[in-house]
């Protein structure tokens, strides 16, 4: 049986502290000023009735994916679990990809020259049973990551537990990124 | 025993190849294909996480925790993981450099190691024999290279050594001190009710500290209460938040106590047995009631009654927490105190979800009648030297409950300039940034100037470094060893830097540094050690097994069980384990013969402090005084910490200054509006001391009558490439002035703003 | 919380520029003309070679292919790597518009060609440096049996590419500007209104015919025609986007009101595009003046205001997102 990975974001523990997102730069090289991962905070209400809202931005693994729907090319791909990748030889770099994404995942290399996004650091860790740098590296534990087809996995148990929040899930692009509801303070 | 195995000790304490992931990093062994992963300390702030680095074919490639501290896992913060980008900047220094220009002038000749010692050894001691060894000021960031630097300093002869302890947490520790006889720790983990007065974990982190406290905040059973004039992070996870006005946490403190007391909702088997002073905090504070404190903080009466009631219904297993760079106003020996006095009357003290002494290893081997845990021989010989300090610190006058050993930074400008109480001319800093961690750093510039020699060991040419006649380059903590630290926490706990990978451009450790300096000026008679390794050795007794497993995890902890001394089920289980310590138990069943024997002058938790009371009369007692940080200003400017950077050290690193390379001046809109300012304008923020320009970033989290800056920002030091003129460094604004009786320097300011 | 999180500008990045701007303005140029140039071929009246509608069909001839290869050749230069084109070539995802479009440029580019040879014929024959060309010309008259099948899959490919331009920018639903079924036919009536005007100037310009009052008045009306449609498309296209959830609803407030783009969509669009040549017309119309200068200047402004809009659907689609 295929892997049914998913990502879960806890913003409830999340402290925007941006490890997630050095780590990425370091595990994939990533170039300067372009991110696959970034962790970004939103100040909502009035003084002193205010909120933050946590947000990751990345991709979110869309089982529906737009972006390997419109590549011409099937540089953009999904895998046997449903990952999508980009097959770097074959990317010719038309961007429509990037404008097909309602995640803004997508960016182009500069130094390459191709599209590039987060693979879940399938190559590098998640193939060898590693945890994604950035679930590991977390100072909070707000990410987790895991088999859906463990029943014992955090993943499952928290996913039954929780009301899960899927990013623009009216677009049904049915991400394997999920986000923790707010518990706490003003809601977004 | 020990000289029979002293060569077997050696071996494992270099690098010795049968030891996986350890010190095999050093010399050929990088050479061939490899992928290793050795344990270390992390060095990007202060709070030294344990980590790991993973090595392949002799260059680092990925830092993560390291998971043999169970608190850590394999959480790393944002600037733990950019170490990597720190030790591969091109920015970095490589070479020693000597001052070829004038003074600051940034001119240079790049000299050997060798040749730099050679000079900086004439040059102490040409200082020495003019003017005295105390001529000359010693100072460092808290850890080794401190501890070394002030051993070497006394046996150089000057008293003179400082750390950044007055310009960062000296107002708790002093409050420690004076209370407890030590510094106590807090256990969040199992704590119900926190309130916080801007302890600001989510944004200064401390990993395991941080964790501890994001499971609590995201815990919807749990409560936490955040004051601050700005919404931090924290605030952004508590269940209430108080934008309280800048320097009042006093005042909302005092009434917490007043209405404990007035209820009768205190511990009081705890006070009366185990604290002196209650009588006359009771008499003290009649007046201090919540309608009181609503003028000066900000928060209505009735929140100070429901929040005393609610925190006493969670007691013990509640917190009123401390901050860690807490400086916020002039009255913050008293602010500390007040809250170390809140948590003793709500008997939190060493209850589970409460606060506690450190378990060192000394510790538990007196409650367990047993010598099976390690301890540490002293590695860096201290001998004071009968020497007047030139801040008098310890010794006499307004310092006199400052710590000899870390002094008063704050003072060193005017020692300088005025040459009282006697000349200084030389300064010996290592990773020390004054001109950007401390106040008012145009007056320590100008009397830097008359120095006659300054070295500076730092991993970049800092603003500091700038200014200096010798430059050292140091290796980072990457590229070094170090001796064994004590970091037990709720057990006893070891910890050890290992190298990760030979020094990238041979550059030395200050404790190697500083070791060979003093063998040039021959005062180095009292050290056993001249090689890391023989330090460790040194350090560990001899016990090989207890090295040979900080080499290969970098952590050493025993499997002691966590003992809190008044949680009878611990010390049931404490007892199993140990049965001598039976003989210790008190009829509650708890070790409570702990709180005759405090290193107070009472041996008590001391709540009036008699001591401070005869020198400084009213600060005996926590009371209502130096709450004003306005100074008759219509703004105060606050500043603070950022998960992104530390003090004055990252903001050049690549990594980091990507991700934020500049610090806007937060301000409430109704602020920006008056003074006709728009998202992103220039304009001046001026007080009696300076007049900076900034920008401005106009938010709703934070009080109209507040401004708020991160700090570390506005570098001056050109070599620092990225980060060269970009903000505002609100130490500019600051005054050399310190809060009475522990010296702290004082990070919110009175300002008011002009346009550009 | 001011930013920790570093720079936005990939976020905020246009990746479609300038030159997927003109490229879809060459590609509606192309297939207008040609549709134009087609319609007038069938529905002509007098069978004069030196009348304004046998100048029409020939401008078409030569713009049309001309257009196209200039767009092609954009498209593969603003890709980020041009020189692995050819993976377009190898590799089809038939569910990726921009597939469908390889394969209609792949069909429409050769048969544009095959057409305007044979419309130039006999000026290919005149010239002598031209004669390699001729076995191809007599390869085609082979051809001239087929030649209404030729023109009419031509032109159902004609309308391929304008209507696929549209959809290429229709399916991505991240967009929410583009992610309109309005888009498409508005590029096919704008293309048509972009062929008419690009035909006409072009037919004076150089292939001098004679020209009447009849002919004139005729051409203006044919674009008042296509005009009054673009407007309501416009329009339905923002009231589309009005109902299609908050997001959409933002992104077209922005779009109309909010920096340089909106400006250039009142003025630009509106403005020059619609009410410019909308005027001229009718001043025409009403005043019964006939004169050349008036369709020239209409026409100059109809292709300015097509290319406008262009610019402002690739640019204002990708600024403003809501
Ligand atoms: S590392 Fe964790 S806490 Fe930090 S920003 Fe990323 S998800 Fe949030
Ligand atoms: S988030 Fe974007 S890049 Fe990731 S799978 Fe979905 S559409 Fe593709
Ligand atoms: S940029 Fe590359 S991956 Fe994206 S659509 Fe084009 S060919 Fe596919
Ligand atoms: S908090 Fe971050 S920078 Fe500080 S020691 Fe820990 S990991 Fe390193």
């Amino acid at each position: 049986m295929g892997k049914a990975y998913r990502l879960l974001y806890d913003e409830n523990a999340c402290i925007g502290c941006q490890a997630c997102s050095v780590a990425c730069r370091v595990e994939h090289g990533v170039p300067e000023d372009f991110f696959r991962l970034q962790v970004r905070m939103e100040l909502k209400g009035v003084f002193p009735r205010l909120g933050m809202s946590y947000e990751r931005m990345a991709c979110v693994m869309c089982e529906d994916a737009p972006c390997v729907s419109v590549c011409p090319t099937f540089a953009s791909f999904q895998d046997k679990d449903g990952l999508v990748h980009i097959d770097e030889r074959v990317c010719i770099t038309c961007k429509y990809c990037i404008l097909a994404c309602p995640y803004h995942a997508r960016f182009v290399n500069p130094l390459k020259n191709v599209v590039e996004k987060c693979d879940f650091c399938y190559e590098s860790r998640v193939s060898k049973a590693l945890l994604p740098v950035c679930v590991s590296i977390c100072p909070t534990e707000a990410l987790m990551f895991g088999d859906m087809n463990e029943r014992d996995s955090l993943v499952y148990e928290t996913s039954h537990k929780e009301a899960l929040i899927f990013p623009k899930a009216h677009l049904k692009t049915k991400p394997k990124v999920a986000f923790l509801p707010k518990r706490k303070g003003m809601k977004s | 025993m020990f000289a029979q195995n002293r060569r077997d000790f050696l071996k494992i304490a270099t690098a010795t190849p049968f030891i996986p992931g350890s010190l095999g990093a050093m010399g050929e062994l990088t050479l061939c294909c490899e992928d290793k992963s050795i344990r270390s300390m992390c060095e990007m702030c202060s709070s030294r996480c344990p980590m790991e680095a993973r090595v392949v074919n002799g260059k680092v490639v990925a830092l993560q925790g390291n998971a043999y501290d169970k608190a850590m896992g394999t959480s790393l913060c944002a600037r733990g993981v950019a170490g990597i980008s720190q030790l591969y900047d091109e920015q970095r220094l490589t070479q020693p450099l000597i001052r070829v220009g004038k003074r600051g002038e940034n001119k240079w000749r790049v000299v050997s190691l060798e040749e730099a010692l050679e000079y900086i050894a004439t040059k102490l001691n040409h200082l020495k024999k003019t003017y005295g060894a105390r001529s000359v000021i010693f100072s460092s960031k808290t850890g080794e290279s401190y501890d070394m630097l002030r051993s070497f300093a006394y046996a150089f002869g000057s008293p003179n050594v400082f750390s950044h302890w007055s310009s960062c947490p000296i107002a708790i520790e002093s409050a420690f001190e004076h209370t407890f006889g030590e510094t106590m720790h807090r256990d969040f983990e199992n704590a119900n009710y926190i309130l916080n007065f801007g302890h600001n974990l989510f944004e200064g982190l401390d990993i395991p500290l941080t964790k501890a406290m994001a499971r609590f905040a995201s815990n919807p059973s749990k409560k936490l209460i955040v004051f601050d004039p700005r919404f931090s992070l924290m605030a952004s996870k508590a269940n209430e938040w108080y934008p309280i006005k800048a320097g009042s946490d006093l005042a909302f403190v005092l009434a917490l106590l007043h209405v404990w007391i007035r209820d009768g909702k205190y511990d009081k088997n705890f006070v009366q047995h185990y604290s002196v002073g209650f009588d006359k905090l009771e008499k003290a504070l009649k007046e201090s009631t919540p309608q009181w404190q609503e003028r000066l903080t900000g928060i209505e009466a009735s929140v100070v009654e429901r929040i005393a009631d609610e925190v006493y219904q969670a007691a013990p297993r509640c917190i009123i927490d401390w901050g860690h760079k807490a400086t916020t106003s002039p009255a913050e020996y008293q602010r500390s105190r007040a809250i170390l006095i809140a948590n003793i009357l709500m008997g939190n003290v060493e209850k589970r979800g409460g606060i506690y002494f450190p378990k060192s290893a000394k510790r538990i081997n007196a409650i367990s009648f047993d010598e099976m845990i390690p301890t540490l021989n002293e590695a860096y010989p201290r001998m004071f030297p009968n020497e007047e300090r030139l801040d008098g610190a310890g010794q006499h006058g307004s310092y006199v409950f400052v710590p000899k050993e870390h002094g008063v930074l704050q003072a060193i400008p005017e020692a300088i300039l005025s040459q009282k109480p006697y000349a200084i001319k030389g300064w010996f800093l290592t990773r020390h940034n004054p001109l950007i961690t401390l106040a008012h750093p145009q007056k320590m510039k100008e009397a830097i100037q008359n120095l006659e020699f300054i070295v500076v060991n730092d991993i970049y040419l800092s603003d500091t470094a700038m200014m200096a006649d010798v430059v050292l380059p140091e290796a980072t903590y990457l590229e070094r060893d170090e001796g064994i630290r004590d970091q037990s926490d709720k057990v006893p706990c070891y910890t050890m830097r290992n190298c990760v990978i030979p020094s990238l451009y041979g550059t030395k450790s200050a404790l190697e540094i500083l070791r060979s300096l003093a063998q040039k000026l021959g005062v180095d008679k009292n050290y056993k050690w001249d090689t890391m390794a023989k330090l460790r050795v040194h350090q560990a007794k001899g016990d090989d097994a207890f090295l040979e497993v900080l080499l290969r995890r970098g952590v050493a902890t025993f499997g002691i069980p966590e003992l809190f001394l008044r949680e009878s089920k611990d010390v049931e289980r404490f007892v199993e384990h140990y049965p001598k310590s039976k003989a210790l138990l008190c009829k509650e069943g708890c070790f409570s013969h702990f709180f005759h024997t405090l290193q107070t002058p009472s041996g008590k938790v001391e709540i009036f402090c008699e001591m401070v009371e005869k020198i400084f009369e009213g600060y005996g007692l926590p009371c209502a005084v130096d709450m004003d940080v306005t100074q008759g200003y219509p703004y105060v400017l606050t500043s603070g910490k950022s998960a992104i950077h530390t003090n004055g050290h990252t903001h050049n690193i690549p990594y980091l200054h990507q991700l934020m390379s500049d610090n806007p001046i937060w301000m409430h809109p109704q602020t920006a509006k008056a003074h006709g300012l728009k998202m992103g304008d220039a304009f001046y923020v001026e007080n009696g001391i300076a007049k900076e320009k900034a920008t401005v970033f106009i938010t709703e989290g934070i009080r109209p009558d507040t401004l708020f800056a991160y700090m570390g920002f506005g570098r001056d030091a050109p070599s620092l490439k990225r980060a060269h003129g970009k903000g505002l460094n609100p130490s500019k604004l600051l005054s050399l002035r310190s809060a009475p009786v522990c010296g702290s320097m004082i990070t919110n300011v009175g300002v008011k703003i002009t346009k550009v | 919380m001011s930013p920790v999180w570093g720079s936005m500008a990939q976020y905020e990045m246009v990746h479609w520029s300038w030159a997927i701007a003109v490229y879809l303005f060459l590609a509606g140029l192309s297939s207008g003309s040609i549709m134009v140039a087609l319609l007038v071929k069938w529905n002509r009246h007098e069978r004069s070679n030196s009348s304004i509608w046998d100048a029409m069909i020939k401008s078409g001839a030569v713009v049309a292919p001309l257009s196209i290869l200039l767009g092609l050749l954009l498209l593969v230069v603003d890709l980020g790597r041009p020189l692995s084109f050819y993976w377009l070539l190898i590799r089809y995802n038939i569910t990726s518009v921009m597939s469908l479009g390889v394969l209609f440029l792949l069909l429409y580019t050769p048969i544009v060609m095959v057409f305007m040879l044979l419309v130039f014929e006999r000026s290919v024959m005149k010239y002598t440096f031209l004669s390699p060309l001729i076995a191809l010309i007599q390869a085609v008259k082979e051809l001239h049996s087929y030649a209404k099948i030729i023109e009419y899959f031509l032109f159902v490919t004609a309308l391929c590419i304008s209507s696929y331009t549209g959809f290429l920018l229709s399916a991505l639903y991240a967009i929410p500007l583009w992610n309109s079924p309005i888009l498409p036919i508005l590029f096919i009536t704008s293309s048509i209104s972009l062929g008419i005007a690009v035909n006409i100037l072009i037919g004076l310009l150089f292939f001098k015919s004679t020209i009447n009052e009849e002919s004139i008045k005729y051409l203006l009306v044919l674009d008042l025609r296509v005009i009054l449609t673009e407007l309501p498309l416009l329009a339905l296209l923002f009231i589309g986007m009005f109902y299609a959830g908050a997001e959409s609803a933002n992104a077209a407030k922005a779009a109309l009101s909010q920096g340089f783009w909106a400006g250039l969509f009142w003025f630009g669009v509106i403005g020059v595009g619609l009410c410019l040549p909308l005027l001229t017309v009718m001043i025409a119309l009403k005043s019964h003046v006939y004169r050349i200068s008036y369709v020239v200047i209409n026409s100059m402004v109809v292709i300015v205001g097509v290319l406008i809009l262009r610019y402002y659907i690739v640019y204002a689609g990708q600024i403003y997102l809501g």
